[in-house]
């Protein structure tokens, strides 16, 4: 099972972080050239929702 | 007849004709006042070369017929023959390493080679077409997902569904055609059948930028030559397409395999998409798919473009419909032109960079903790890479201040922050530490065969 969780540094959002199964898998950045950026895009066009940030 | 006549001064008679004569009457030769008659002369025998010596420039105004010449001895030729007299060579009349290079003007092979459209450079298209560079596996087996993971650098494997088929370099370790030494081998895991909607497919996309010069989307579009090696437990016909980024253009093409468990080498010669959206710059100017078993959904007519999303040719045979069947391929070449030239071997240490534009590995790297359990640093790529990579992590990394001992992960977990160096530098965090004091610079201990990996494939 595919999840995102969101990565904020100095309270801004740097990018996200793919898990796979809970493990993760990669930090990826908001690049739309990005195709791990694409992906999440269409995941979260799919109608998902990352996790937040930790605080 | 015997003895010799010799004559000083003879007059031809009335006719104007000269014949000698035999005892028993057979003509011996003739001339007349505009010379030798050659075709009544010399009865039977012929005039052999060591009886003409010389013979002045201006005496043959006609052509010495071409069967009539078996050989030319070496020393006989001092000049030049004029080009536009050799229509044709034969094809044994060349042999190896005769053709001086001073008989070769500079510039006529890169001539010809570019009024081809051969071309030079980067001839092949496909990066690690000979299957040498494994940097994420290393010669262990992949299984193919629908994740399409990377195994051999550069080719993903799709699964519609996992555990159909395995991807590994030289699996099953047969000798590879000569030439080479690798080849990417693919196994199926169980007897599949696809369902409609269904693809197992193997394949590569080439960027943008290392195909913008065939001009595909234009009327001006170039011919490519798709050729490789392969082998497979199985006989028949396969298939795979060619398409574009958005899968909205595909050239479906087929390949015969005669024998069961030998090599053999395909060419497919594609005429370029002159309509459709092909990228140039750096996205995917063209996807090459090899189909492993594709249900009918994404399986098109081969041999013509379509503006439908294919994944190989219908009616083709699948690899995945028989479990343990084997399907290996090196030698992957797609180049522009009609015809399949040899293998476009580039030095290692080229081909490896070029994989590294989309993948590499760092285990080398320093930084600082930003709390605790947070470091941040920075990496130096050692390549540009397409666009920004995400990072991704072998195992848990070790890092050390290289006073105390050495700290590591709880586990896994890395973002990138920022990009820096024009695109040679990351900037990333690695979570999951603890113990660290802030502000303390720490480096990585290269230690454990762990390491971070940047990601930027297509």
């Amino acid at each position: 099972m595919i999840k995102y969780k969101l990565v904020n540094h100095n309270g801004q959002a740097i990018g996200i972080q793919k898990y796979v199964n809970d493990a993760f898998e990669l930090g990826v950045p908001f690049d739309p050239d990005n195709t791990d950026y694409q992906a999440y895009l269409k995941w979260v066009a799919d109608g998902n929702t990352p996790e937040p940030a930790d605080e | 007849m015997a003895g010799t006549l010799i004559v000083s001064n003879l007059k031809t008679d009335t006719d104007n004709s000269f014949i000698v004569r035999s005892n028993t009457g057979t003509t011996l030769f003739v001339a007349n006042t505009t010379g030798i008659d050659v075709a009544n002369s010399f009865a039977s025998s012929s005039i052999t070369s060591d009886k003409i010596l010389t013979v002045a420039n201006t005496k043959i105004s006609g052509n010495i017929i071409s069967s009539q010449i078996t050989s030319v001895a070496n020393t006989q030729i001092s000049g030049n023959i004029i080009s536009s007299q050799i229509t044709s060579v034969g094809g044994s009349q060349i042999t190896a390493n005769t053709i001086a290079n001073s008989a070769i003007q500079t510039g006529a092979v890169e001539n010809y080679m570019n009024a081809a459209g051969l071309g030079f450079g980067m001839r092949n298209r496909i990066i690690n077409g000979a299957m040498v560079i494994d940097q994420r596996n290393a010669g262990a087996s992949v299984g193919a997902t629908n994740s399409a993971p990377y195994t051999l650098d550069r080719y993903y494997a799709y699964a519609a569904n996992s555990s159909k088929f395995t991807v590994q370099q030289n699996a099953g370790s047969v000798t590879p055609p000569a030439g080479f030494r690798n080849y990417l081998g693919i196994t199926s895991s169980a007897a599949t059948t696809p369902g409609a909607t269904d693809s197992y497919t193997l394949g590569q996309s080439i960027e943008g930028y290392n195909v913008a010069d065939l001009g595909w989307g234009t009327a001006s579009a170039a011919t490519i030559t798709l050729s490789f090696w392969v082998r497979s437990s199985l006989t028949g016909t396969f298939g795979g397409v060619v398409k574009n980024d958005a899968s909205s253009r595909s050239y479906p093409f087929t390949y015969t395999i005669l024998s069961a468990s030998t090599w053999e080498q395909k060419s497919i010669t594609i005429a370029g998409d002159t309509t459709g959206t092909w990228l140039t710059t750096n996205g995917a100017g063209i996807q090459l798919v090899f189909g492993m078993g594709v249900g009918s959904t994404y399986s098109g007519t081969a041999g013509a473009w379509a503006s439908n999303n294919y994944n190989t040719a219908s009616g083709v045979t699948n690899v995945i419909g028989t479990n343990g069947a084997t399907w290996y391929i090196t030698g992957v070449q797609l180049e522009k032109g009609s015809t399949a030239t040899s293998f476009d071997y580039r030095p290692y240490s080229s081909e490896f960079s070029m994989c590294q534009r989309y993948y590499q590995k760092c285990d080398s790297f320093s930084g600082a903790a930003n709390t605790t359990t947070n470091w941040i640093g920075l990496f130096t790529l050692q390549q540009t890479m397409r666009t920004t990579p995400s990072i991704g992590q072998s195992g848990v990394v070790y890092i050390s201040d290289y006073v105390s001992n050495d700290i590591v992960q709880s586990s896994a977990s890395a973002s990138v922050v920022n990009t820096g160096g024009g695109g040679t530098a990351m900037c990333c965090y690695l979570f999951n530490y603890s113990g660290m004091t802030a502000g303390k610079i720490y480096f990585s201990r290269m230690i454990n065969s762990n390491y971070v990996t940047f990601s930027a494939e297509l």
